[in-house]
């Protein structure tokens, strides 16, 4: 029996249909992945779900009865809940807190606590979280604060439980326990929508999918019958060669670009030294904490550093703040975008030009003309999608974010471009695009160095690989030496001495 | 690919326009009320004489602006006018050149937008207790001046002064309102088509992003400040001018005036956001209720009532109109 039916639904933005007649129907203790590239309308149909905004036409059944949530706390009390990627919980309050924050058990007008601490035992334990409800929350780790959020969404009726991107933030391991959670979840009756853009999780617990592009519905198929190829032709509309361009004919040059010596950084007790050469693609692999950010922010003056030297041809530079960085050639596109990358109240075109203002100015004076220019120029190169350049940066997807970031640095056209995690959150179509991007400026003879949590991507794209291994260089790996066992091993090997 | 369409819709696309439009409108309902109320509201004497009214507000709004707009404060606004009004009146007072005494005040205005700017950029302290420490300070030195009196007469020398800051016209506009129009100009200019504008409305907005983007993030809210303490320092100047004497208590909440008329203009508190634009409206709708509402014969206790509900007003209007109707505009696309 379908639990949630979604009929005919429609919502459009001036300039833009983000959902044109969207069926979707999830059955009781169904998983069903909603697939699409970012701007395919994935989140405005779950938004229309959840009651943060109303759609324009179409209808949505709950349990056969009409459904349509004003707020989103009209959705939550008819048992719609969902895991956000990001969370919002209370670091300072203790997991019970969170799990019962909007209906905490009274007593009198005081909170029952005893009370409090029962339940959310019962609740922690229905999805083995193995905490005391009474720890604070920030002394969580991101794994378990996740459960914290299913706790919280389960702790009321819940019927159909929306996960998005729950996975983009988890280790291997840990997604391994969410997907336990969500079978037994299955299993209880709950129906579950999950948006992930890993393909290969979706086979691990999906039951159907239904692949959105452009706001529309291009197909729902059941898993088992589908194959990752077929799927991704109906997400990107075309099929895809190969996963990752690479070409022998481009390779690395002898001189070398860009050197760092014995760089110290408070975050780390160890010394980093490498050397960056003209046309190469060099990653950086590690596990989570082995300090690859960190050498980053560090190398690019956004931290402070220790000690060490840095040399850009060969010369020794100076370089104490990121201003000192961006003119001595270098750039930093940051993980997170949203509050690193851009400045989200600012229109496209000034975000474009933020990173290179003296090259859209005269005298101080803005250069109107050529910002307009500039910014033209990027959107057409990167087909951002944007109703014009002065869109404000806020009201872009995801992926045009991610590439107006990339728009800015490409403008400001640094010999040496440090990324950190550039393709995480965004569609297979979209990553294609970015690494295109990046063999055509190593083509340009500049120096890359790419940080990435997905090693198969940096196999991929990558001429070496450097593997941090708690603060340390512990391994350099040749493309032609390019294994997992290999490069995992390095990164395990200052673990487990 | 810019904005196009008739003219309207391209004033409306000026980012902050909508917000000044819709207060403009104001204004003028503002008018057409006192006008009814009182019919010499519209004279031009009037009209002569509240635009000259308009003029400290404007000024001390284009400071608090300039600061706002970086996600700041300058509570020492008002200070930096009485201790610029007290020092310039001390020393013709006792005989210094007029021009000598202008030069020496603007400098030490200068200072203290320094010094605030250096303690909120350098030394990383809340701009509220920073400004409000400077605050004081340069209310004590406008207090020590003159060795805690109000100065005598600045004479028959500083005519030539008194001219220039007020009562002097050209074109039959008082100098005043002339020397605003232009100081007016030159900082729209500064804010709206040079880097270091772009450089405020980038830290204001997001100053993290603003860093990694290689803006110096300190030298933009340094620049800020003084600029507020010489917009500050020039109304001092004309406070001067004006009752030809220094006033150790000059300018005496005039932090929170500027606060207003940036706020009613469309100036966010939260940085970022804002046109000057918006503040000349903003300060001729405090004006206007000033002296409107002193025409149609209110008290000035019913004044204050009046103009700080309308602090609030407006800026609720502003959160209601941006989460309503043209949230349209401005919602994600997805």
């Amino acid at each position: 029996m379908a639990v949630l039916e979604i009929n005919k639904l429609s919502k459009s933005y001036p300039g833009v249909q983000a959902l044109a007649a969207v069926d979707l129907t999830v059955e009781r203790g169904e998983c069903h992945a909603l697939l699409g590239e970012n701007g395919a309308g994935k989140s405005t149909l779950i938004k229309a779900v959840c009651g943060f905004h109303r759609p324009d036409s179409g209808a949505m059944f709950l349990d056969g009865e009409r459904y349509s949530p004003l707020t989103p706390h009209d959705a939550m009390a008819a048992g719609i809940r969902v895991v956000y990627q990001e969370f919002n919980l209370l670091s300072f309050l203790s997991i019970a807190e969170n799990v019962f924050f909007d209906r905490l058990p009274r007593k009198g007008p005081f909170v029952d606590y005893p009370k409090l601490y029962r339940d959310a035992e019962a609740v922690l334990e229905r999805i083995g979280l193995r905490a005391s409800p009474r720890t604070p929350v920030e002394f969580l780790g991101v794994a378990q604060m996740q459960m914290v959020e299913i706790a919280k969404a389960l702790s009321g009726e819940c019927k159909v439980l929306i996960f998005d991107e729950p996975t983009a933030t988890l280790s291997p391991k840990d997604s391994g326990r969410l997907f336990e959670i969500i079978r037994q979840l299955k299993s209880e009756g709950i129906a579950i929508i999950y948006i992930s853009h890993h393909l290969n999780e979706i086979y691990e617990i999906a039951d159907r999918l239904t692949v959105l592009r452009n706001g529309e519905v291009i197909g729902v198929r059941d898993v088992a019958d589908a194959g990752i190829p077929e799927i991704v032709k109906m997400m990107v509309g075309r099929s895809m060669e190969a996963e990752y361009p690479f070409s022998e004919k481009v390779g690395p040059k002898n001189r070398v670009i860009f050197e760092a010596r014995n760089l110290r950084f408070k975050a780390s007790a160890h010394e980093v030294s490498f050397a960056l050469r003209e046309g190469e693609l060099l990653g950086i692999s590690g596990l989570v904490g082995s300090k690859r950010t960190e050498t980053l922010r560090a190398i690019f003056g956004a931290d402070p550093k220790q000690g060490g030297d840095l040399f850009i041809h060969g010369e020794r530079v100076e370089i104490n703040t990121p201003r000192d960085a961006v003119r001595a050639g270098l750039s930093l596109l940051t993980e997170d975008r949203k509050s690193q990358g851009l400045i989200l109240a600012l229109p496209l075109s000034q975000n474009v030009t933020m990173a290179a203002l003296d090259k859209a100015s005269a005298h101080g004076f803005m250069n109107r003309r050529e910002e307009l220019r500039a910014t033209g120029q990027y959107v057409d190169e990167l087909s951002i999608k944007t109703p014009s350049t002065e869109q404000l940066c806020r009201n872009l997807s995801g992926g045009n974010q991610q590439k107006a970031v990339l728009a800015k640095w490409l403008y400001r056209d640094s010999r040496i471009i440090l990324f950190d995690e550039p393709t995480r959150g965004i569609d297979v179509g979209a990553k294609y695009e970015i690494y295109l991007l990046l063999w055509d400026l190593v083509a340009k003879g500049k120096g890359v160095l790419i940080v990435s949590s997905d090693l198969n991507e940096l196999m991929g794209v990558c001429h070496r690989i450097l593997v941090f291994s708690n603060g340390k260089i512990a391994g350099e790996v040749e493309r032609k030496d390019f294994s997992q066992e290999r490069i995992l091993g390095y990164a395990y090997r200052e673990y487990i001495r | 690919m810019e904005a196009r369409g008739n003219p309207i819709k391209r004033l409306f696309a000026i980012r902050g326009m909508g917000q000044v439009l819709t207060v403009t409108l104001g204004l003028i309902v503002l008018c057409i009320v006192f006008s009814f109320l009182n019919p010499l509201f519209l004279s031009g004497r009037n009209i002569a004489n509240l635009s000259r009214q308009i003029v400290p507000i404007l000024l001390v709004g284009i400071s608090q602006s300039y600061v706002l707009i970086t996600g700041n404060i300058d509570l020492s606004i008002g200070s930096v006018l009485g201790m610029s009004c007290m020092i310039s009146a001390t020393l013709m007072t006792k005989g210094v050149g007029p021009w000598l005494s202008v030069a020496l005040t603007v400098v030490s205005c200068l200072v203290i937008g320094l010094i605030n700017g250096v303690l909120v950029a350098k030394c990383k302290l809340p701009p509220f207790i920073a400004t409000l420490g400077t605050m004081t300070i340069a209310r004590g030195i406008a207090q020590i001046a003159n060795n805690n009196y109000n100065t005598d007469a600045i004479g028959d020398a500083a005519q030539g002064f008194r001219d220039f800051f007020y009562y002097g016209r050209v074109l039959g506009i008082y100098s005043p309102v002339i020397l605003a129009a232009a100081l007016w100009l030159v900082f729209n200019f500064l804010l709206g088509r040079t880097r270091t504008g772009r450089h405020i409305y980038a830290v204001g907005s997001n100053i993290e992003a603003s860093r990694l983007s290689g803006v110096n993030v300190n030298r933009t809210v340094i620049i800020a400040y003084l600029v507020s303490a010489f917009c500050a320092g020039v109304v001092g100047l004309m406070t001067t001018a004006t009752s030809g004497m220094g006033a150790m208590d000059a300018g005496n909440m005039y932090e929170m005036y500027a606060v207003a008329a940036s706020v009613i203009g469309g100036v966010s508190t939260l940085g970022g956001q804002g046109i000057l634009l918006g503040t000349v409206i903003g300060a001729a709708i405090w004006s206007v209720l000033q002296n409107g509402l002193q025409f149609a014969g209110a008290p000035v206790a019913i004044r204050n009532i009046v103009i700080g509900s309308i602090v609030i007003v407006s800026v609720l209007l502003d959160i209601v109109i941006r989460s309503g109707r043209w949230s349209f505009r401005s919602k994600k696309i997805s």
